[in-house]
């Protein structure tokens, strides 16, 4: 018999979050550039607009209130309500 | 595809722990279409690559209607990291030994795919690695769902043999090889992921029920992020007992988990940071007598089992319930000690000055833990000052470049350890915590234009170049604490977690046990 121990894990939450399909092409897809207020994030969204929009997409920016916590859940809702696709960047 | 007759027919029962909420059944698996479950193993590489070339097929096949299951003859433990680490995208389930779920298919080896159609009936199965057989099997749930499936690429090796399955082999010898008959319990608890990379006290129902002292395992104290996973007091119980606590200690974890849950300490960024912050655990009141915290000599370092366990059992609770284990969500660039758990307690009888707790608006007979997302402390030797103004220059100085030698001001708190050689020092010139404090404040400036070298702050950049810039934002992020040896000129300051608007917190220790909510 194996021993019966009380795991630290909550095994609700260890499960692998498959990734969304990703779509063939951005063309026609609208198209979230969040922001998470990194230093010089919003340099290295800039880019990606003028390279999304050269593909086609329709493109909008948000913004997180700051880059060490959780987007809030209303503008995660927000966010889902106006786009197809979302681009979260990292910088430093 | 190699359908063989001998397995057509109803699709066994399933006896696996997933990890979902419910209880994983061939009728939950195929009510939105099909299932595959592929039976595998951590230690064959066979399944490994089956893992890592069908994973992340998963969530295109789940989709259609082809739900994929990973069933592991190992811990669900194991099979969760596996899988995580193998890029597997699909559901998760592992079986204890005997293994009776394999021994119900008749399974030889891993890796095997078995596919179970809508009326919960074995459609087919493929031992080992078989690329065309297993392209065949997936267009055959195509054909059964009437949609169309990826199938995995035809790369070399496209056939590879498996390892025997746990269900091939006699059942007692499963369990010895198993070891989860506490052969050797301490290895286990590796094989588990249950450690911070140091050897744990396995956390067996009667310990964790001892350590609970009578609580509901139930009761919840919130989400620990970054993964979210819910502290029932059970799993915080788990945890101290990992960390080798004794059940008196519990209800200042408990403290100090509450304390560190409260959303204004911002967990969730010193969790997953690439700065090397810990959680700093610091516990003022009675109770640091009671349970036999160490203040003295050697306050920030070895020797005391409850400092060192404390301060542990919160960190595992943040790496295991957390999920935050360096590496994976903690990305940590270096890291540093402290992060294995640093918990120290105030000398309030030393100290010339009102205790921490106190200042932070408790009783002096209440007991309070507080916490800090902090840095690795430095230390300040000083043994030659002979006026309190010129000890607290040093002291202050010493903290001119905590985050980075030219980022002033900070915002954040600075922790700074006093000594008691040191602080009888400012005993006997009368100086309160507010006055060292408005003096080590006033004592750190620079003009913002030697400040513009390398990595600065906003705030220096649009600063004239003469104007005075001090280290801190104000008097307030400087925390002073009393601690350490009655012998020896030295103090030490703890450089903050920046840039993650983490407030100081502190929560009483429970004294009405156990706690039921």
């Amino acid at each position: 018999m194996a021993t019966d121990y009380v795991s630290p894990f909550d095994d609700r939450v260890r499960a692998v979050e498959p990734l969304a399909p990703r779509p063939a092409s951005v063309a026609g897809r609208r198209v979230v550039l969040l922001d998470i207020r990194k230093n010089r994030g919003a340099e290295f969204l800039d880019r990606m607009e003028t390279l999304l929009q050269a593909a086609g997409a329709v493109t909008a920016r948000a913004a997180k209130e700051i880059f060490s916590k959780p987007a809030a859940l209303g503008l995660i809702d927000e966010i889902a309500g106006r786009a197809d696709l979302v681009v979260e960047a990292l910088a430093d | 595809m190699r359908t063989d007759p001998r397995h057509a027919g109803p699709a066994p029962a399933l006896s696996v722990r997933g990890t979902g909420l419910d209880e994983m059944t061939i009728a939950s698996l195929t009510a939105g279409g099909c299932a595959l479950l592929v039976f595998v193993s951590e230690e064959c590489p066979t399944s490994a690559m089956a893992l890592r070339r069908l994973g992340p097929l998963c969530p295109a096949w789940a989709e259609a209607g082809l739900t994929a299951v990973a069933v592991f003859e190992d811990p669900l433990e194991v099979a969760v990291r596996v899988s995580r680490r193998l890029g597997w995208a699909g559901q998760v389930a592992a079986e204890d030994p005997p293994v009776e779920t394999s021994r119900a298919y008749q399974l030889v080896s891993v890796p095997t795919a078995v596919l179970i159609d809508q009326e919960g009936r074995i459609a087919g199965r493929v031992t080992g690695w078989d690329q065309p057989a297993l392209a065949a099997l997936i267009g055959a749930a195509a054909a059964l769902l009437r949609t169309r499936l990826d199938v995995p690429a035809a790369t070399e090796p496209l056939h590879k043999p498996g390892c025997s399955s746990k269900a091939a082999i006699d059942p007692e010898l499963v369990a010895a090889m198993s070891g989860a008959v506490g052969a050797d319990e301490a290895e286990e608890m590796f094989e588990r992921g249950w450690t911070d990379g140091l050897p744990v006290v396995p956390p067996t129902a009667e310990r964790v029920e001892a350590m609970l002292g009578g609580a509901d395992g139930g009761v919840s104290l919130g989400l620990v992020p970054p993964a979210m996973g819910e502290a029932t007091l059970a799993r915080v119980a788990a945890c101290a007992v990992l960390a080798g606590c004794r059940p008196a200690y519990f209800p200042v974890v408990v403290a100090a988990a509450r304390a560190a849950l409260d959303p204004a300490f911002n967990l969730h960024g010193q969790a997953v940071t690439t700065q090397p912050a810990g959680q700093l655990v610091v516990v003022n009141g009675p109770v640091r007598e009671a349970i036999g915290l160490n203040s003295g000599m050697g306050a920030l370092g070895p020797g005391f089992r409850a400092n060192l366990t404390i301060g542990r059992a919160l960190r595992l609770l943040v790496t295991l319930t957390g999920g935050a284990m360096p590496g994976t969500l903690d990305r940590s660039t270096l890291g540093q000690m402290g992060k294995v758990g640093f918990c120290i307690a105030e000398d309030e009888e030393v100290s010339p000055w009102e205790p921490f707790h106190v200042e932070r608006g408790f009783a002096a007979g209440q007991s309070v833990v507080t916490v800090i997302g902090s840095d690795a402390p430095q230390s300040i030797s000083d043994h030659r000052s002979r006026t309190p103004e010129d000890l607290a220059y040093v002291l202050a100085w010493a903290a001119a470049s905590t985050w980075s030698t030219n980022w002033w001001p900070l915002a954040e708190p600075s922790v700074f350890v006093i000594c008691p050689e040191h602080a009888e020092m400012f005993r006997g010139a009368g100086w309160t915590k507010q006055r060292l404090r408005e003096f080590m404040f006033e004592a750190v400036h620079k003009p913002a234009g030697q400040l513009r070298r390398g990595e600065t702050t906003p705030f220096v950049h649009a600063a004239d170049p003469a104007a005075q810039v001090p280290k801190w934002a104000s008097p307030d992020a400087i925390v002073l604490l009393v601690a350490g040896g009655e012998a020896g000129r030295y103090s030490a300051v703890l450089g903050p977690c920046t840039g993650m608007g983490s407030q100081i917190v502190s929560r009483e220790v429970e004294s009405r046990w156990p706690l039921t909510t």
